[in-house]
């Protein structure tokens, strides 16, 4: 029963903790562009997060190795330090983006200057993992995401035309090169690296073993697939508000606004305050992930778990990725263009980081009888084509639409 | 004991993490050292030194001008075969970290007092 509950806590924390600022920014501008036509793609993005974070965390569980401890052993010295540089890269731009985030929500709660507050936000952060264990800074941050419901509740209190929606979510492709640029954006946003950088080591820093596959498996699906519905109402309620409009949602304070208008000040103070919570969670654990990253390509002593005593390296470089995060949040960049970058160069950098997990979920030399069965192998590498094709894509689609301005 | 059964070297012990006897990450397997005829493993060599002969060709002499060379005892370090316990999962050796000269980069003492500039 205790196990039970545990495990359900786990899974409302990765429900919680499954937005970030690329799915807001991507998903809202999807509805407000398309109306419900990309919710195919929102689909097709959470399946691909669930199934990659699914194999990583059991590989984690069974062989005790994070993602880029098979990344070095499976693509060696020279490809395992291109896929590091990479996604250290994209995680870095990521860092950035969600401590703009932080700083936009709190300016529009507080009514200070931006630069401000993306300082605080970043001390309040360092703070928090100072002083919380691993499972607490996730908890906190996944509990404090759920908020975001109200987006839910919002689209069924709005009551859009239901026949309309459903037929969002029937793929379609359009001709035009912008609508084939959101069809990436917000799949690479449900899909970004570094949330699988971190669940992976997560499963290291919480001990987890054989016994706890059951529970990775959970977490994955209904987790990520719960936290999904919140992407697709996301893209609904834009398409249902700000379509009709003509609005082009091109800052964070868009996305609260159908909560304001369906639920009054409440419902804008719930929708900042989830946000809030879910940029938060997430420059945690993107900068988490780039020291983890590093770590553990070089061979360091990692994990917060261990205590800066125990692993200074590892701390030292988190401390660094974060500045570097907040230097380029500084740089007066609009934190949701440096999303967008963010989302796309994720994409490219994806096939590097997915092939050596789906090779090493697949060996049984490692893995014994949790290596992939037929389903897990046969969608780890339909999704690893897909990925394929959309960082090949991604480049050209992105200069051809001029960064998605159409 | 050593493992005596068949191991693919490249597949499971190149690049593989190192563990010391307390079961600290204190490196990886950054090279091998073979000798003799058939050859065997004699050592594994691990430090950021060996980092520009695992890069391909061009990249590797422009790693070797920024970084130098190699020396051995500071930037790369030779561990014998006799010192590695176990392959099983990662690289378990079977002295401690100090005592071969690994893991100092993870050293409290060395981070909190000696980088001092006033010591």
């Amino acid at each position: 029963m205790k196990t039970i509950f545990k495990i359900a806590l786990g899974i409302i924390a990765a429900i919680g903790g499954f937005l970030d600022i690329g799915d807001l920014v991507f998903n809202t501008q999807a509805g407000a562009l398309f109306r419900y036509d990309l919710l195919w793609a929102v689909v097709l993005g959470t399946i691909g997060i669930a199934v990659y974070a699914e194999m990583s965390g059991r590989v984690a569980a069974v062989s005790g190795r994070p993602v880029f401890d098979v990344i070095r052993m499976r693509l060696g010295f020279g490809f395992g330090l291109l896929a590091l540089i990479a996604s250290t890269l994209v995680n870095l731009l990521t860092v950035a983006a969600e401590l703009g985030g932080i700083a936009i929500v709190l300016e529009l709660l507080f009514d200070a200057p931006y630069s401000m507050f993306v300082i605080t936000g970043a001390i309040a952060l360092v703070l928090i993992v100072a002083l919380l264990p691993f499972g607490g800074i996730e908890r906190l941050f996944g509990y404090g995401g759920l908020v975001l419901f109200v987006v839910v509740a919002t689209v069924f209190h709005q009551n859009p035309d239901w026949g309309a929606v459903a037929h969002g979510f029937v793929p379609s492709l359009d001709s035009s090169t912008l609508y084939l640029y959101f069809v990436v954006g917000v799949f690479a946003a449900a899909l970004m690296p570094y949330e699988v950088h971190f669940y992976s080591s997560g499963a290291i820093e919480e001990g987890w073993t054989e016994e706890n596959l059951k529970e990775n498996r959970l977490n994955a699906l209904l987790g990520y697939g719960i936290g999904g519905v919140l992407s697709v109402a996301l893209v609904i309620i834009s398409g249902y508000l700000f379509h009709p409009l003509g609005v082009e949602p091109s800052d964070l304070g868009t996305v609260a606004l159908p909560m304001q208008g369906a639920f009054g000040e409440t419902g804008l103070l719930l929708a900042l305050g989830g946000i809030l919570f879910c940029v938060g969670g997430a420059a945690i654990d993107s900068s988490f992930a780039a020291s983890y990253n590093l770590a553990q390509f070089l061979g360091w002593e990692w994990g917060r778990y261990q205590g800066p005593r125990k692993a200074p390296r590892f701390t030292a470089s988190w401390l660094v990725f974060l500045l570097l995060g907040i230097a380029i949040a500084q740089s007066g960049i609009n934190p949701v263009e440096i999303t967008e970058y963010s989302v796309v160069f994720s994409v490219v950098a994806l096939p590097l980081t997915y092939l050596p997990v789906l090779l090493i979920a697949g060996d049984r030399s490692f893995m014994s009888e949790h290596a992939n069965g037929r389903i897990a192998s046969a969608l780890g590498w339909i999704y690893f084509a897909v990925i394929v094709v959309l960082s090949l894509a991604a480049i050209p689609l992105l200069l051809a639409t001029n960064g998605g301005g159409g | 004991m050593r493992r005596e059964g068949e191991i693919y070297v490249v597949h499971r012990l190149l690049d593989e993490q190192i563990c010391d006897s307390e079961g600290r990450r204190v490196g990886r397997v950054d090279d091998i050292e073979l000798r003799g005829n058939p050859p065997r493993i004699t050592a594994l060599l691990v430090g950021e030194g060996l980092y520009p002969r695992r890069l391909p060709g061009w990249a590797a002499r422009l790693a070797r001008r920024i970084s130098g060379p190699e020396t051995w005892g500071s930037n790369a370090l030779r561990i014998p075969w006799e010192d590695v316990d176990d392959l099983s999962s990662t690289v378990k050796l079977r002295k401690k970290a100090e005592d071969l000269g690994l893991g100092e980069g993870d050293d409290p003492q060395r981070w909190i007092v000696r980088r001092l500039p006033w010591n």
